[in-house]
């Protein structure tokens, strides 16, 4: 357990050192100039070079990003564009010259939406899924399975957008069943929190759902043939409490790993969601700092989704050790 | 375990709570008639008749052996009579009768108390049978608690720590998981969960079919010291007579859903009256048959042929020299920082094959016989030691010797199932190697591949069908066919005989014996099952613990082992 935890560690700090620099080098290679970007169209090229200066981007790029990696560890005083100097906070991100604002702290107020996002679309997909793969499983076969496969089939091959204007058209503006999709912190007020955000959640925790369901649906078919299911009815359980108890152990192996993956790359921010109902997550964070071309906010953000991923993955790992003694951790 | 203590003599007060009954109108606990399973096709097809008309009694304490080859549809019996099968796509008619209460139609509910309460199972495999994802001592303690609902957990515990004592497995090891046990210690555990509530009727499917001999012996005296402490009368499916034999009073023979003969089972064995018993006894492999001989099978019960007899002679030159081999598996790492011990699969084994000569090599699961098998075969890269060929090196063989040893050394797999490309005919599986070391065109290696599938005994007709088109025993002549397509000197066949029914089993090794005269290819044999080879083989060379124990000459071996291993491996065999 110890040695698991401390190579999931190690190997964390690896994917997140070479997602940076891949994150680093690439937006270096594109031909835009972000020193002329945090200038503006006005300047002149004495001005560019001013603010480039200012900025550390006359540097060699290996000193930019070793200075960036010292910021994250120690945090570092930063050059603004009109050559103030900022002091950024460990954990440093860099500094968004368009927003004027650390990156850190522009990424810590787009969080709490992308996870209210993420926490009830992942509930909503919970639900859905392994509801649907459970009943469908039960009923292989019948008229019920077809009709579930043919529901999250839809889900699967519709996309958020269209969904996310449809029923938001549907539920919202023709009928008034559900409030203006936006986000109200939980704190202030729990219930406009909620009935903010459930259109959204409805939405993308349904269109995520399909994979779940059909792979909950293969995994317990599969898991139902398994002898010791056999076994378990031949104790005297029940169908149901048979496979309540065993099947769904003996299935739950790949799901929960799809679903810790799932959570990871939610958290990284829902771009498509995100916009289509106007919430200001990090996902649309993400999208404007890229158009904007505002390097360090990028890099952050990219940073902040490789995190969750790894973070996840990992105790997706934890938790199907935990479900199932046969596995050692390593 | 031949008893017939009363089933009432020693039933623990806990069984009071249900109800004990007269027993049937005959006095045997299970009393089966006219028993008739049809399972449904789920493709629409003709519905498959399992059981057919099958009429047998179960004696309160009497051992029943239900014998039958794969498809005779002595498991389907067992299950039948708990109602484990799958109502929807199961017709089951007649009538089954347990302490003379109906069971065929009966309600789930009723069902849920008769399985695991006074009727139970043990299955074949523990390993896959008991949960692997709950401690042995919490699958005892559910067994109890669901038939005895108002006993608390803690008195659950305490009988599950009791069972598992009286089985041999320590208090201390109730929390451990089923992989975490051996094989044997597994189906003690298995056996104990389903004494768990004292059941009238235990159904043991092929209780030990997956066990090593030594072990089977073990698993086999326990159950009947069980049987006899408790009154449980049983009923044993098995393939192997050898283990209805010492274990059961009475033996019914089953054959395609249908009963063939039933008898006491001395009476049954000593002799039978249906030529397909008299076939079935002929066929298990005993320590006093001739060796060489062939068997007598199904088709062929009194076989008047002979193969000749087989000396080992000091040849001028080994086909194959081993020396000092050993196989080491990367062992599990504690910490990123520690090295790990490695697992010595296989140490310091010597072996040597002359050509045309069949050598034997047996030992238990576990042993590195397989292991020793695959370095041979070029699956395996060892850690130490040399493997020489018809002379040359071939420990780092190059790219010349790589290309003949894979022409000159096939494989025979164990499992005829697994071993065969379910999406390629018959035709295809066998032109690849054909085409890989022949230089024979399309048109000529077709016609050597209808050769090859007559050679061992298939009609060359059946080229264009797939593997699930033929059974288990035609599945094992193709593979053979397979693997004498590119005209091999070496065939390593691993376990070969071993997921075989006895009488399939010993047509199998006709066909071996006859091609081995036919073609003068030289064998090793790889086998945890010694009367098979002793039959089979010329030398024997007994593996324990990734060590070679004893290499000597059939004769030697068996009349005068020199180990304690090698005896206590011959001891087993019953």
């Amino acid at each position: 357990m110890l040695s698991f935890a401390l190579r999931r560690t190690l190997q964390a700090f690896a994917v997140l050192l070479a997602v940076s620099a891949a994150a680093f080098a690439l937006f270096y290679a594109a031909p835009a100039d972000p020193a002329r970007a945090a200038c503006g169209p006005r300047c002149d090229s004495g001005q560019v070079a001013a603010v480039r200066q200012s900025m550390g981007l006359d540097q060699p790029l290996l000193t930019q990003y070793t200075d960036y990696l010292v910021g994250v560890v120690a945090g570092r005083d930063i050059g603004d564009v009109d050559g103030s100097v900022i002091h950024c906070d460990a954990p440093c991100l860099g500094y968004s010259y368009r927003l004027h604002q650390p990156v850190t702290e522009a990424l810590v107020d787009h969080l709490p939406v992308t996870l209210s996002l993420t926490a009830g679309a992942l509930a909503v997909l919970l639900v859905l899924g392994l509801g649907t793969g459970f009943v469908s499983a039960l009923r292989h076969g019948g008229r019920t399975d077809r009709l579930l496969s043919g529901f999250t089939l839809v889900g699967a091959s519709v996309q958020i957008y269209f969904l996310g204007y449809v029923a938001q058209w549907a539920l919202v503006y023709s009928t008034g069943l559900l409030p203006l999709p936006s986000y109200t912190p939980p704190g202030e007020d729990l219930a406009a929190w909620a009935g903010g955000m459930l259109l959204p959640w409805i939405v993308l925790g349904f269109v995520n759902s399909a994979v779940f369901a059909r792979l909950s649906r293969s995994q317990l078919l599969e898991t139902m043939n398994e002898e010791y299911v056999r076994t378990a009815r031949g104790k005297g359980l029940g169908r149901l409490r048979a496979h309540l108890k065993y099947t769904s152990r003996g299935a739950a192996g790949p799901l929960v790993q799809l679903l810790g993956l799932e959570a990871g790359v939610l958290l990284g921010g829902a771009v498509i969601t995100e916009t289509v109902f106007g919430l200001n997550g990090i996902g649309r964070f993400a999208a404007e700092a890229v158009g904007g071309q505002d390097l360090p906010a990028v890099v952050g953000a990219v940073l902040l989704a490789a995190c969750f991923v790894v973070l996840f993955v990992a105790l997706a790992d934890l938790a199907v050790a935990w479900l199932d003694p046969r596995i050692r951790l390593s | 375990m031949k008893s017939l203590v009363p089933s009432t003599s020693s039933r623990n007060p806990g069984s009071a709570a249900q109800p004990a009954g007269s027993t049937g109108p005959t006095g045997s606990v299970l009393s089966v008639r006219d028993l008739t399973v049809t399972f449904a096709d789920p493709r629409g097809g003709t519905p498959v008749t399992a059981v057919h008309g099958l009429s047998f009694d179960l004696s309160p304490g009497e051992v029943l052996g239900l014998v039958g080859e794969s498809g005779s549809g002595k498991s389907t019996v067992g299950l039948a009579v708990l109602g484990l099968h799958d109502p929807r796509t199961t017709t089951v008619t007649g009538s089954i009768r347990l302490d003379g209460r109906e069971l065929v139609g009966a309600e789930e509910s009723v069902l849920r108390g008769v399985r695991g309460g006074r009727a139970a199972l043990v299955f074949q495999d523990a390993l896959t049978s008991l949960s692997p994802f709950h401690g042995v001592g919490a699958q005892l303690t559910e067994m109890y608690r669901l038939h005895h609902p108002e006993a608390g957990r803690a008195e659950a515990r305490r009988r599950a720590a009791a069972m598992l004592d009286r089985v041999g497995i320590p208090a201390a090891r109730s929390g451990d998981y089923p992989h975490q046990f051996s094989g044997g210690m597994r189906q003690r555990v298995m056996i104990a969960m389903a004494l768990m509530n004292d059941p009238q009727v235990l159904i043991a499917d092929e209780p030990t079919t997956a066990l090593d001999a030594r072990v089977q012996r073990q698993v086999l005296d326990l159950l009947g010291e069980l049987q006899r402490e408790h009154g449980t009368a049983v009923l044993l499916v098995s393939h192997d007579l050898g283990v209805v034999a010492g274990t059961t009073d009475r033996t019914l023979v089953m054959r395609g859903g249908v009963e063939v003969e039933s008898a006491p089972t001395a009476e049954l064995l000593a002799s039978p009256r249906e030529p397909y018993t008299r076939a079935l006894v002929g066929a298990a492999l005993r320590l006093d048959s001739v060796p060489g001989t062939a068997l007598p099978t199904v088709d062929d019960p009194s076989p008047s042929r002979t193969f000749r007899p087989r000396t080992a002679e000091q040849p001028e030159r080994w086909l194959v020299e081993v020396e000092d081999l050993s196989v080491h598996f990367p062992g599990r790492r504690r910490l990123p920082s520690l090295r790990a011990e490695p697992v010595r699969a296989v140490e310091g084994v010597g072996l040597r094959i002359a050509p045309g000569e069949t050598l034997g090599l047996v030992g238990e699961s576990g042993s590195g016989k397989s292991t020793t098998s695959r370095v041979l075969a070029g699956l395996q890269r060892p850690t130490g030691g040399r493997v020489r060929y018809d002379g040359q090196d071939a420990t780092r063989p190059d790219r010349e010797l790589r290309r003949r040893l894979s022409r000159e050394i096939q494989l025979v797999f164990q499992d005829p199932y697994a071993s065969l490309n379910p999406r390629r005919t018959i035709a295809q599986t066998l032109d690849t190697p054909l085409r890989l070391h022949t230089s024979l065109d399309g048109a000529q290696r077709r016609e050597r591949s209808a050769e090859l599938l007559e050679q061992v005994g298939l009609p060359a007709g059946h080229l264009d069908r797939y593997p699930h088109e033929f059974s288990g025993g035609q599945r094992q002549r193709i593979g053979i066919a397979r693997a004498l397509a590119p005209e091999p000197r070496l065939i390593i066949a691993d376990e070969p005989v071993s997921a075989l029914d006895v009488s399939v089993q010993a047509q199998v090794l006709n066909l071996l014996m006859e091609l081995r005269e036919r073609l003068g290819v030289a064998f090793l044999f790889v086998s945890h099952d010694l009367a098979v080879v002793r039959h089979f083989c010329d030398r024997v060379a007994v593996m324990h613990r990734g060590r070679l124990v004893e290499s000597t000459d059939r004769e030697r071996l068996f009349s005068a082992p020199h180990t304690e291993y090698t005896r206590e491996l011959l001891a087993a065999v019953h």
